[in-house]
């Protein structure tokens, strides 16, 4: 009987192992994404009997690390990613697990995204969030200088002149700064006419890309860009704005809406906004993104990690996310309706719908940008542009060569 | 029940058994002492009862040689594998032999795969360029500056042990700290514009670490801050090893102080000075951590390196197989001259 007992246990215990999967999920949080999907995941996990290790990482180590241990097959299960096209030949294929005409439905938008340069229908990430580029301002410094904002649908350059005027009225050391990568340049860029790509072929250096590039230039000369911003990076590397704009360097931030939340913290002695994006001849351009949930193809537990995603990707999920951290939803039905954005700062939520206002403006007058966010080796371009364009500030390049570097540099880069 | 018991005293029980084994085997052994010893290191003594004593060193060595193998020697070999290959990913599996396209990538005019200018040369060419700079002025100016400084806090000064401390002190800080310290003097709106300001002998304040014409004269001269001690330390040994007599019989003589410096402390230095060179050589080719953090605006050739492998931001499809033609091509320039190094050190000793 005891043998019997025993042998009757096991069975039963082997089965309980196989149908419960541990998996290991890699994130990393602006603010408290990680602790929110760690908090909503609890309810999946008492529904279905799995279990969700969440590791909480630095984005380092998801932009740096993550390719190199999917390679060498030490990959986690889940991830949490930014760079969404670029390591596509890595993500499970979620379509058989879900239901693709709901994900369709209300992440069409942002499922190519993920895939493949072409011919590729396959579901593989939930947009956690979107993320828009935008500019702060300091509304103390315009109060202070008397100068007027100007108002929705205007230019880069009205804005420029404007920033001259709160620049020579407060004698700041400069009055506008934007972070050192292609991806926040871009956007300004779109609204001088570039279109970045021929047909899915990217061609930068186009008119608009010329023209603002030498604005650009010129916003460094006259010094209404600041010398701690652009020309202070060397080759490729990044440099954040925010702490030009946090110490009152700059009147102005291009960044965008992952920054909410880091401001509604940190800046407490002076007034602060976010407005429209600028426009100009090319449209109003932002750049759109965000970060997104994917599952790996090594994973043991396929079924389980699809379900997950497809957990949150569930409208009410979504909504709640969205919410608790602060972020604009990347579901389609949910931007229709508008989220509930109580509890947090009336700075933050406006912020949110202007930045939200400034994709769907992107979307109509500047698609590039949509093709542009999901290109996958656009990562290679955010670095290969602020390389060359800093050297035709500081003088070491004239611009017609930067821009003929910045092609040539761009052509090897990407090719296969 | 049978876990519970693993679990419990799992360890206890595994020290029991290897102590009674010691106990066992250390039952001819005389001596309350030398007893305790052998049932503590029994497996030693065992296994150079086994081995004898003549391969008993290689079985001490085998651990190191198994860690050196495969955090240095495997590296080594894997570098000389992608430098010949192609592709964005570290496994070999899922790269294609291309033989010298990465060194024509590194080194031609024309790209070889677009056809048009190579942009690739220039940058590698200039982060050649920038760190010979580097270590031109870096290493001479370094090595007299630590030599003087040796000497005089060699004599009888007052608060000599503070001096020494003073100058000691950089080398104990973190090389992002250092940076970090640096930057706080060095930037547009930091200590030293201000001052420079304020005496008026700039109008305008300066970006000194990012300047075309300031950043390698910051760099140099941190760099040189931060190390000094380090190689002071060993000079300060280097002339404490001097037999004091020597001075003694020149001072009886009326040999001048600069004479016994030139004709005494000198020679007798310099087996001290070049290793100091060597040393000090070595580790300004491999400048990194502090011009990282502190965001010079030039590129060196480690960081030129560590960026065109796609290390930070996205890999392309080349990046990592350029990068490690370039450290190859690095390598082989460190071998020409660490063999001249040896070549004049040679001639020293012959001298």
């Amino acid at each position: 009987m005891k043998r019997i007992l025993a042998i009757f246990l096991f069975v039963t215990s082997a089965s309980f192992t196989v149908n419960s999967a541990e998996l290991k999920f890699i994130c990393y949080q602006d603010i408290n994404e990680c602790d929110t999907i760690a908090d909503m995941a609890k309810s999946w996990e008492a529904s279905t009997g799995h279990t969700l290790n969440i590791e909480t990482v630095g984005y380092e180590v998801i932009r740096e690390q993550l390719e190199n241990q999917l390679e060498s097959g030490a990959a986690p299960d889940l991830a949490r990613v930014t760079n969404l096209g670029g390591l596509n030949k890595f993500y499970l294929d979620l379509k058989p697990y879900v239901d693709s005409s709901y994900w369709e439905a209300n992440y069409g938008a942002t499922l190519p995204w993920y895939r493949k340069p072409s011919g590729d229908d396959g579901i593989y990430g939930w947009q956690t969030q979107l993320t828009v580029t935008g500019p702060y301002v300091n509304v103390t410094m315009f109060e202070d200088a008397g100068v007027d904002m100007p108002e929705e649908g205007a230019t880069w350059d009205d804005w420029a002149e404007a920033l001259r005027q709160v620049k020579s009225e407060l004698g700041l050391t400069a009055g506008l700064a934007l972070d050192r990568t292609a991806h926040r340049w871009a956007g300004p860029a779109f609204s001088y006419g570039a279109k970045f790509h021929e047909n899915g072929t990217p061609i930068l250096v186009d008119e608009g890309f010329r023209k603002f590039s030498e604005v650009f230039v010129g916003w460094h000369e006259e010094g209404l860009m600041p010398a701690e911003g652009w020309p202070a990076g060397a080759g490729t590397s990044y440099r954040n704005a925010a702490p030009l704009f946090l110490d009152g360097t700059v009147a102005m931030h291009m960044s965008g809406s992952w920054m909410l939340g880091n401001y509604d913290t940190n800046i407490t002695d002076f007034e602060w906004k976010v407005v429209p994006i600028p426009c100009g001849p090319g449209g109003c351009g932002a750049m759109p993104g965000g970060s997104g949930i994917v599952a790996f193809k090594s994973t043991q537990h396929p079924e389980a990690a699809a379900s997950f995603i497809d957990f949150m990707s569930q409208t009410e999920n979504a909504e709640k996310f969205a919410a608790s951290t602060s972020n604009i939803t990347a579901h389609q039905g949910l931007q229709k309706s508008g989220i509930d954005y109580t509890g947090v700062s009336p700075n933050v939520a406006e912020g949110l719908a202007i930045f939200a206002a400034n994709a769907g403006k992107a979307a109509d007058t500047t698609p590039q940008a949509y093709w542009f966010q999901g290109y996958n080796k656009n990562f290679a371009i955010y670095g290969i542009v602020p390389d060359y364009i800093t050297k035709a500030i500081t003088g070491e390049m004239t611009l017609d060569e930067a821009l003929a570097a910045i092609d040539a540099d761009v052509a090897a880069k990407i090719a296969e | 029940m049978s876990e519970n018991i693993l679990n419990f005293n799992y360890w206890y029980f595994v020290i029991f058994i290897y102590l009674f084994i010691g106990f066992l085997l250390s039952k001819g052994v005389i001596g309350n002492i030398s007893r305790l010893m052998s049932v503590i290191g029994w497996p030693i003594e065992l296994a150079q009862r086994l081995s004898g004593t003549k391969s008993l060193p290689y079985l001490f060595l085998f651990p190191n040689i198994l860690i050196f193998g495969l955090f240095t020697f495997l590296p080594l070999f894997m570098n000389f594998g992608f430098s010949v290959t192609d592709g964005e990913s570290i496994n070999f599996s899922s790269r294609d032999y291309s033989g010298s396209d990465n060194l024509s990538r590194i080194i031609l005019e024309t790209q070889i795969d677009t056809g048009i200018e190579n942009m690739e040369d220039d940058k590698f060419k200039a982060s050649i360029a920038d760190t010979f700079i580097f270590v031109l002025f870096q290493v001479p100016i370094m090595i007299v500056v630590a030599l003087i400084t040796a000497v005089v806090l060699n004599r009888e000064i007052v608060g000599r042990a503070f001096w020494r401390a003073v100058y000691f002190y950089p080398v104990m800080l973190s090389p992002v700290v250092v940076a970090f310290l640096w930057t706080l003097i060095l930037k547009r709106q930091g200590l030293l514009s201000q001052t420079l300001m304020e005496w008026n002998w700039i109008d305008q304040p300066i970006q000194w670490l990012t300047d075309p014409s300031w950043t390698m004269f910051w760099s140099v001269f941190i760099y040189t801050w931060a190390h000094l001690g380090f190689y002071m330390l060993i000079l300060l040994a280097g002339l404490q090893s001097i037999p004091k007599d020597l001075y003694e019989a020149a001072e009886m003589d009326g040999t001048s102080d600069q004479r016994a410096f030139w004709r005494i402390t000198l020679p007798l230095l310099m087996p001290i000075l070049l290793v100091v060179t060597v040393l000090s050589l070595i580790k300004a080719f491999q400048a990194f951590e502090e011009l990282f953090a502190l965001q010079v605006g030039w590129i060196s050739l480690v960081s030129y390196i560590f960026e065109t492998a796609g290390l930070r931001g996205q890999k392309t499809t080349f990046g990592l197989g350029i990068a490690a033609m370039a450290s190859l091509l690095v390598a082989l320039l460190l071998i020409l001259l660490s063999l001249l190094q040896f070549y004049l050190t040679r001639r020293q000793v012959k001298l």
